[in-house]
């Protein structure tokens, strides 16, 4: 029909109008969600994301704070809503899920999410995710050493939270009384509804501007772009097969470290991830849902091109893997799957690794790459309220070809903020008795990795229950290119109270505390870029001036000899030393 | 208005046969073997005021905690709330409930659109989630024990609501045979429902309700002869649980018994403060004990209603393992409770020899386990509890292998569990020479061993492991209970409270505590002990060490003279 | 060929607890008569003859050699047990297992009870032994029997010089193998021991319960068949060659020699003859749904009839407390048997049971009796408590001048002075008031044992008719139909012996199972084909050897079934098996689905279903002797009015009161007559009591339809 050549024409203006909307959309939600959240893990620490899918479940636009949640999210909702059954979604109508097995990450992480309405006609749905700080289960905050997953906490397949605008109070009861915070989780679940209510409101706004047809033309245009970008951004990646391997330092019961195996072929306008030769899954903390190992290679391969390219179906359309079922990278019903980050991060490590030499420019050394997470739950001896505190601590960051790595950072798909101490402070009875640097954790190298983070948690008054989830008690993170590793990880209980006893920790435990006791949390450095003894002695120079190293380790690991008079590099003296250093090498 | 006596004891009849076929109704029509074998469940009809009226229990142990927990229940959810066919669900501890696995279904009756009371029905659910397959374990709070279910509305106008079925059942290892469960005990409460009907259609609502006020009126007056009939004083024990689970140190427990014309005020001041371990008992668990005490001081038929609670008084104070508060861990709760029978018993003992037995297995004594089932492809969750030897009483012996107090449940035919589940038991056999020696002795425990051919999760939540049931009046302990590990014939003892991970062919050993004695166990009729002898429950030696009583093998027959050496030996 | 027309006679007797009763059928005319003797406990055979003897005196035209067969129902194994006195039994069990009958079920017969005792085990545990050898749950050999371990324990068992042997190893029903080969081994070394192997006796899984019954089997193996074998001389010292039929508690009879081998299945022969006769004389008068009650002098039974077939139930304990049939909260207090019993439920409640007061102040009846010793007051023989037979005297049920045809007066001022210190005052009621609320609440006891039967099996009681017999039986059972719903009641010719009737118009049954424990959506239907030829030979070859049974076998079939995880079957009947296709099983599975609604009240259409066991019941039939027609002469009903006197009567509408009531003699009421309740009907051994509002019809055979007028 005539009308079609004057349809088919994308008008640009309003391509851009349209795209920038709906990404206004989601940023709205998350807006939304994050002004109207209680816990500090939502409301500071921002570990949600919102998104908005098109009526086929495609994803259109995402406001994620956290880009883990990217991948988890695109195979979640189209299980959900095939699992519940579109039929059964009434305007007004919201579901809520976790599912690990059926595209969900950890229980934390909960979606509430709802079909679009426009004049009763579906336009897709809005959702949005929380990493809930406790969702019941073995320990406060629902982090631990977990065997299978129903010592995990609530596992929630699709069911209706919200019925045509109203909360369903036996479903919701049922949750909170799954759940230690209950107060501050209630409050979380009712922000992402009113994040999702929001998003609603303003899609349907944007079509009763465009009208449906248009507004499904232009959704359809922005994928079209997306993908058309994607392909030429992988096609700037040099075709080959990039491979690397790692491995998990600890399970969390057993001695037997955890081996990572990732294959990537590079095919023109195709990427695909290959985890064949990882290990099986295990009762052990250790395990990644499918949806968290994709959203590791979503990461990996969005790293790697412009910023600025808006992800959506284009994008994830080109994101293909194959993770075996049954492994800790693809884990089946009943494995638990609250380490299951630990893993994923480690993977996107992995990944990075596996492309260096493809791209040395584009990637950086070895990271923490582990969560890190922290989580704590104490009983009000007043009110009786169980109070639960989670956290993802950062480490050093890798080094660069051409730039040190930033000391104490998120990495990777983790980009939560720090509770500040004040805050955390304020709502638990405990202290932050040190929050600081650790000297000397960088992984030394031409450019040098940054320096990991110690935080101390000091329980004064109350008995609590400390959970460690985290990994790198083994080793640090690699150099590369001649760069040498960061400082391993320690987690030690009473580090320095002479009336306690000091205890090393594993990193993966959960452990009852006395009133009095203190757990200190120390990140491990990143890894370095490069030899050592090529970095800018200046930059060395500086370092011990910021007493980020000292002198002694400025001269056994980079050759550079500080007169602590003048407080200058003795040039000669180190020219002298590196070669000496680089004689010795040779002559071994 | 005048109580016509024959109309009364035809609608008291009437009520008690409709509990009867509710809880036939739930046998029959369920799945596991925890409900349909082992009748690990209760039915009860309560009136519109939430007062208990008649109930068919196959647990003691459910007297007293069930009819507890439905009035707080239904208030919690609001009355007004619930209309014809609605269903609502409930196992919250800190709402008058037990542990987790014990789920209540309570529905409003309704007559001519008119409220008429309540059915209700409760059953053991083999898992229920949590920590570990069949939901038992040594857990520090109540989130890692599976799934907590405040009162919600479950059946909506005869309609099960799908979308809570669903989230309750995901949070559940067994799901098939745990949904078969639920939809027994919806089939339950509607069998009941029908019947109170038909008796109302039958004699009208005025007389309905006047005849239950004055069924309850019965019971009290019943009640208050027999405790007229108990010695009057104060009478109190001490005793302890033998570990917690995570430590070796006892539990204490104190009980006193005050009998006055008011009724009978069962104290537990002195008992240990809650602990993060398996062995903190509810109110409601502690009131089932004591009520069940009572209960077994009086007429056999007395029928247990309204009536019959308002004479048993509990002081718990909160915060004790015999009372405890959120979030402590609760499905420990059943070894406290049970041990508290032993102790009112003991303590009653002086005033009531005759009444009462020596100390019983006393403990749930559970056996939960669970894994992947490779025929099946579902996860499979089995849990019994084991008999052990009852405590001997005045006049007669304890027992062999069976359950003790609150608890009577059937144990799992060998052939019935083997078919349904990856395992092999591998013995079953009385203990010899486990029996607490005395004029009277206590029963044997037994031996239980369960060979697992595919890797599985076992859980022994149990106690008994320091020191078996006491003896009364001279006689002597029982044995104590062991539990062992067995890998390629060698055995490893584990302790009562304790999860693990089974590697193909491991065994696990159940031997459970022997009875108390009753009297001088020199004072045992030699006959008697030739008896055991022959049946091989007792050993010469033993016969000879703790009763003075010779054995000749070959003739079969007690040798007196050595006999009344022996015996005057002492 | 059988000749039939020169064996026109068959006898059949019953021995209860108090009497003997022998029945003559002539099966050319329909004649019927009857004998009473007492019971001989010392020695029932010695009774049982002069019973048999005692019919052939009146009627001396009988010659032996026209004796068909004589057909017995005995409590002989059931009395062995009750009174312990079973034989010297051993219990051979798997490696592990000795303790088997010890630990039983682990539970208590009575919840609240610190001074319960467990039943003792019928075998004593130094007779139980293990053998090495080991079935998983699937018939596969685990542990190889270990022959060598064998002949050892065989030689210990021959040395204790045991009677019988029980066989139980596990899993047996699944593969009888082990089982067979300790048998042989047994065989071998003690030939004359009575020897039963679970897997023939009941072949269904759950150990105990398989084993408890295989017990019972031995046990009373040899007191059952020296007793038969005593009958059948005393038969032939009195030249009666016939063939000795026995009672089954399946309500089937079978020959003497299968009895002798397999009694465990007539332990309750007794009462299940009543059930028959209730159900047959109901077909015959086109009655085919039937809920038989029979009442006696210290217990009555209920049991349902549907489509002429006595209802049938495995869940049963002997030797317990009364119960209701269902295994789940009686049996703990005795021996589970699984082989089919009719479905009964008995209950304290006769006319000797005592009636009181307790300390709430309520009016209770039974479970204590007076029996026959001391007796009911109004007896005189010293009964100083109230019976329900006081009772119905001081309403005027009974005439004191006419009890047993005249042989006792009753002590009418005595019954009152009894019921007045016992239930009215106390209660503060008249004596006829209490006498009344006795008889009332007796009746609650009897309804309730026809709602177990009816109701809690899923049967609506309105839809079936309502037989009363047995010595007190007609005295209740229409004010229980008016209280139960039940419009119709029917009141048999002779109530007083109808349950000796019924052992001659049953037929030879013969029991047997397969189990198969496999999904409908897994089984392969040849399987269940071969399965049942397999058992429909072993059924043809016991029908070849029960003489009276004529012409070819009749095959029942059916299949146990229940929801995948249930442990609770139900029995669907199946059609002919060489139907066997998919939509014979898609009709099986609806059919399943259709019971278990009507049972519990909801189906699960997306619930796997399991078939248990497959049943075959073999039958070999034999002619019914047809009923008696009276001569109709002119019914006028005045001929059989005896007078009128006072009796007291309540209603479902009224309070109750004494209503001026019509006396009728039974014998003399001529057929196809009528007449209205209130009414009393007298014969020497039984009195009818008709309710006001209900009317009596006398049809052509001398039975009373009763009906509900309103």
């Amino acid at each position: 029909m005539a009308g079609n050549e004057v349809h088919n024409k994308i008008d640009p203006i309003q391509f851009e109008v349209v795209r920038s909307a709906l990404t206004q959309v989601t940023e709205e939600m998350a807006a939304a969600l994050r002004r109207s959240a209680y816990s500090t893990n939502v409301k500071t620490r921002q570990d949600f994301s919102c998104a908005f899918f098109d009526r086929n479940c495609k994803p259109i636009s995402q406001a994620f704070t956290q880009p883990v949640h990217l991948g988890s999210f695109v195979e979640l909702i189209p299980t959900s809503v095939e699992a519940y059954g579109a039929e059964n979604l009434q305007p007004g109508d919201m579901l809520v899920v976790n599912n690990p097995f059926g595209g969900g990450s950890h229980l934390n992480d909960v979606t509430v999410f709802g079909p679009v309405h426009h004049q009763n006609e579906l336009i897709g749905y809005v959702a949005s995710l929380a990493h809930h700080v406790d969702v019941g289960g073995g320990a406060p905050a629902s982090i631990g050493p977990f065997q299978e997953i129903f010592q995990e906490g609530v596992i929630i397949t699709p069911v209706k939270l919200v019925k045509q605008g109203e909360m369903n109070e036996d479903i919701f009861k049922l949750l909170l009384a799954q759940i230690r915070s209950k107060r501050v989780t209630a409050g979380d679940f009712r922000a992402q509804i009113a994040a999702n209510t929001v998003g609603s409101r303003r899609l349907s706004e944007i079509v009763r501007k465009y009208g449906l047809n248009e507004f499904d033309r232009y959704v359809t245009a922005v994928i079209d772009y997306t993908d058309r970008r994607t392909r030429a951004e992988i096609s700037d990646i040099p075709d080959g097969i990039y491979k690397s391997e790692s491995f998990l330092d600890f399970d969390g019961f057993t001695e037997n470290t955890v081996t990572l195996k990732t294959k990537i072929t590079v095919d023109g306008e195709t990427v695909y991830f290959d985890f064949d030769g990882c290990d099986p899954q295990r009762r052990a903390p250790v395990n990644s849902t499918k949806a968290m190992t994709f959203s590791a290679c979503a990461y990996a391969l969005r790293a790697l091109m412009a910023p600025d390219l808006p992800v959506n179906d284009g994008f994830y359309r080109h994101v293909r893997m194959n993770a075996k079922p049954g492994t800790v990278v693809h884990a089946l019903h009943p494995a638990p799957v609250v380490g299951g980050w630990e893993t994923q991060v480690r993977v996107n490590d992995m990944l990075f690794r596996a492309f260096a030499p493809g791209m040395p420019q584009k990637i950086a050394s070895s990271t923490k790459a582990m969560m890190a997470q922290a989580g704590f739950g104490i009983i009000d001896q007043v009110t009786g309220e169980y109070h639960c505190n989670y956290e993802a601590l950062a480490g050093g960051y890798g080094a660069r070809e051409t730039s040190d790595g930033p000391d104490a950072v998120q990495q990777h798909g983790q980009n939560t903020e720090n509770a500040p101490v004040e805050e955390v402070e304020s709502h638990f009875p405990m202290r932050v008795s040190q929050l600081s640097l650790i000297e000397d954790s960088e992984g030394p190298g031409k450019f040098r990795g940054g320096l990991g983070m110690r935080r101390d948690y000091h329980f004064p008054d109350d008995a609590a229950t400390f959970t460690v989830l985290s990994d790198r008690d083994l080793e640090g993170p690699k150099g590369i290119f001649g760069g040498m590793g960061g400082r391993k990880a320690y987690y030690i209980l009473n580090p320095d109270d002479p009336e306690r006893t000091k205890t090393e920790l594993s990193s993966k435990c959960v452990i009852e505390l006395k009133p009095g006791d203190t757990v200190s949390f120390q990140t491990p450095g990143g890894g370095g870029y490069g030899p050592p003894l090529e970095r800018d002695p200046e930059r060395v120079l500086l370092d011990v001036t910021l007493g980020k190293i000292n002198f002694k380790r400025a001269r056994e690991c980079y050759g550079v000899i500080i007169d602590n008079l003048t407080n200058d590099v003795d040039r000669t003296a180190t020219k002298k030393l590196r070669e000496q250093i680089i004689k010795s090498r040779s002559s071994k | 208005m005048t109580i016509d006596p024959i109309k009364f004891e035809v609608i008291r009849n009437a009520l008690t046969q409709a509990a009867e076929e509710m809880a036939i109704t739930l046998r029959r029509s369920a799945y596991s073997t925890n409900v349909k074998t082992r009748q690990d469940f209760s039915c009860a009809f309560f009136d519109k005021n939430l007062r208990s009226v008649s109930q068919a229990f196959t647990q003691p142990v459910h007297l007293g905690s069930f009819v507890r927990h439905v009035p707080v229940a239904v208030k919690r959810y609001g009355a007004e709330n619930l209309g014809p066919g609605d269903m609502i669900l409930s196992n919250d501890p800190y709402g008058g409930g037990v542990h987790l696995n014990d789920i209540s279904l309570i529905g409003p009756v309704h007559w001519q659109g008119q409220l008429v009371g309540y059915t209700a029905c409760l059953a053991h659910h083999v898992d229920v989630g949590g920590g570990a397959p069949a939901s038992v374990g040594a857990f520090r709070e109540v989130f890692q024990e599976g799934i907590i279910i405040p009162p919600i509305k479950f059946v909506d106008h005869g309609k099960l609501d799908d979308d809570l079925f669903r989230l309750v059942l995901s949070q559940i290892r067994s799901k098939r045979e745990t949904a078969g469960d639920f939809r027994a005990q919806i089939a339950s409460n509607r069998t009941g429902a029908i019947r109170i009907n038909e008796i109302i259609d039958k004699y009208g609502l005025n007389d309905f309700d006047r005849y239950i006020d004055e069924i309850i009126e019965y019971t009290d007056r019943r009640t208050k002869v027999e405790v007229n009939k108990l010695p009057k004083g104060v009478f109190s024990a001490k005793g302890f649980v033998d570990n917690d689970g995570f430590t070796e140190e006892v539990v204490k427990l104190e009980i006193s018994v005050t009998i006055d014309d008011n009724g009978v005020k069962f104290d537990t001041t002195g008992s240990d403060p809650q602990r993060r371990a398996p062995v903190n008992s509810t109110f409601a668990q502690t009131f089932s004990a004591c009520a069940y005490a009572l209960r077994a001081l009086m007429d056999k038929d007395l029928p247990v209603n309204d009536g019959f609670y308002r004479y048993v008084h509990v002081n718990a104070p909160e915060g004790t393992v015999t009372n405890c508060v959120h979030p402590a861990p609760v499905v420990g709760g059943w070894e406290t409770h049970v041990r508290l029978n032993d102790l009112i018993f003991e303590a009653l003992a002086p005033a009531l020899p005759d009444a009462v037995c020596a100390g019983t297995k006393s403990m749930q004594c559970h056996s939960g386990f669970g894994g992947h089932n490779h025929e099946t492809g579902e996860y499979y969750c089995f849990l019994e509890t084991l008999a052990g030897g009852y405590g001997a009483r005045s006049r007669s012996d304890g027992p062999d292998a069976v359950q003790s107090h609150g608890q009577n449940t059937e144990n799992a035919p060998v052939e019935e569990t083997e078919s349904n589940y990856p395992v092999r038991i591998t013995r079953y056999e009385l203990v010899p020479d486990s029996e607490g020696p005395g004029e009277f002795r206590g029963g044997l425990g037994l031996r239980r061993d369960y060979m697992f051919p595919e890797e599985a999760t076992f859980t022994i939540l149990a106690d008994r492991d320091k020191a078996g049931p006491r003896g009364l009046f001279g006689g002597e302990r029982g044995s104590k209970s062991v539990y062992a590990l067995i890998k390629n014939n060698v055995e490893q003892h584990l302790s009562s409270k304790t999860t693990l991970q089974l590697k193909p062919g491991d065994v696990i050993s159940y031997r459970t505590s022997g009875g108390g004695g009753y009297g001088q166990a020199f004072n045992r009729d030699p006959e008697a002990i030739l008896n055991d002898v022959l049946q091989g429950k007792i050993s010469t030696n033993r016969a000879r060490k703790h009763y003075g009583v010779e054995i000749n093998l070959s003739s079969q027959q007690v040798d007196m003279t050595i006999t009344e050496d022996l015996r005057r030996g002492r | 060929m059988k000749e039939l027309n020169t064996k026109r006679f068959r006898i059949g007797v019953d021995i209860g607890g108090t009497f003997t009763d022998g029945t003559l059928v002539d099966s050319s005319t329909g004649q019927v008569i009857t004998s009473k003797v007492l019971t001989t406990p010392a020695d029932p055979a010695s009774g049982f003859i002069s019973a048999v003897n005692k019919l052939l005196g009146v009627n001396n035209d009988v010659e032996p050699g026209e004796i068909e067969h004589v057909v017995h129902a005995t409590t002989v194994a059931t009395n062995a047990i009750i009174e312990g006195k079973t034989a010297k039994t051993a219990f051979v069990t798997t490696q592990g297992f000795r303790d088997m009958l010890e630990i039983a079920r682990q539970i208590r017969p009575s919840l609240y009870d610190l001074q319960f005792e467990k039943p003792a085990p019928l075998v004593p545990r130094q007779l139980c032994f293990e053998i090495p050898e080991r079935l998983d749950a699937k018939g596969n050999v685990v542990t190889p029997l270990d022959e060598k371990a064998l002949a050892k324990i065989v030689d210990q068992i021959a040395e204790t010089g045991v009677e019988a042997i029980a066989i139980c190893l596990l899993h047996s029903y699944r593969n009888p193998d082990h089982e067979q080969k300790v048998g042989k081994a047994i065989k071998a070394i003690i030939p004359d021991v009575k020897l039963s192997l679970s897997s023939e006796i009941v072949p269904e899984f759950r150990e105990y319960l398989r084993a408890s019954t295989t017990v019972i089997n031995s046990a009373v193996t040899p007191i059952v068949s020296t007793y038969l074998a005593s009958i059948l001389e005393k038969l032939h010292s009195a030249n009666i060659n016939s063939e000795l039929l026995v009672m089954q508690s399946n309500g089937g009879v079978y020959p003497a020699r299968s009895a002798s081998e397999s009694p465990v299945f007539m332990v309750e022969s007794g009462p299940a003859a009543g059930a028959v006769a209730a159900a047959s004389l109901g077909s015959a008068l086109g009655y085919p749904n039937v809920i038989s009650f029979d009442m006696g002098g210290t217990t009555a039974k209920a049991s349902l009839i549907r489509n002429g077939q006595p209802n049938i139930t495995k869940d049963y304990s002997v030797g317990g407390a009364a119960q209701s049939g269902d295994g789940a909260f009686g049996g703990a207090s005795g021996y589970p048997i699984r082989t089919p019993v009719v479905d009964l439920v008995e209950i304290g409640a006769g006319g000797g049971s005592i009636a009181w007061v307790d300390s709430g102040g309520a009016l209770r009846v039974g479970p204590q009796s007076a029996g026959a010793d001391p007796g009911p007051v109004c007896y005189g023989l010293g009964g100083k408590e109230p019976t329900i037979t006081d009772a119905n005297l001081i309403l005027g049920r009974l005439d004191p001048s006419y009890f047993a045809d005249g042989e006792i007066s009753l002590d009418t001022e005595a019954a009152k002075k009894a019921i007045h210190k016992h239930c009215a005052e106390p209660l503060g009621l008249s004596i006829e008031a209490a006498a009344h609320g006795i008889i009332e609440i007796a009746n609650t006891a009897m309804v309730n044992a026809l709602r177990l039967v009816s109701v809690q099996r899923g049967h609506d009681p309105r839809d079936f008719i309502l037989m009363g017999f047995g010595g007190a039986g007609p005295a209740h059972v229409v004010r229980l139909a008016e209280q139960a719903g039940i419009p119709q009641v029917l009141i048999p010719a002779e109530p007083g012996t109808t349950s000796a009737l019924g052992l001659l118009v049953t037929d030879v049954r013969m029991e047997s199972s397969a189990t198969l424990i496999v999904r409908a959506d897994q089984v392969e239907l040849s399987r269940i084909t071969d399965e049942f030829e397999r058992l429909e030979h072993s059924g043809r070859l016991a029908h070849s050897s029960a003489a009276s049974a004529s012409g070819e076998p009749i095959f029942e079939r059916a299949i146990e079934m229940r929801y995948w995880g249930q442990s609770f079957e139900l029995s669907v009947p199946v059609p002919d098996r060489k139907t066997i296709n998919d939509d014979w099983m898609s009709d099986l599975i609806e059919s399943f689905h259709e019971s278990h609604d009507s049972a519990y009240g909801f189906r699960a259409d997306d619930e796997p279903v399991e078939l248990v066991n497959l049943r075959l019941t073999t039958i070999g039939k034999i002619a019914r002797p047809q009923l008696r027609k009276l001569d109709i002469i002119n019914p006028d009903i005045k001929v059989a009015i005896k007078g009128e006197r006072p009796v007291y009567f309540a209603t479902e509408s009224s309070q109750g009161g004494v209503i001026s009531t019509t006396v009728y003699n039974r014998q003399k009421l001529p057929p196809r007559s009528t007449f209205n309740g209130p009414a009393i009907v007298e014969e020497p051994d039984c009195t009818t009591v008709i309710q006001p509002s209900w009317s009596v019809t006398v049809d052509d055979f001398g039975n009373l339809l009763v009906e509900n007028n309103q």
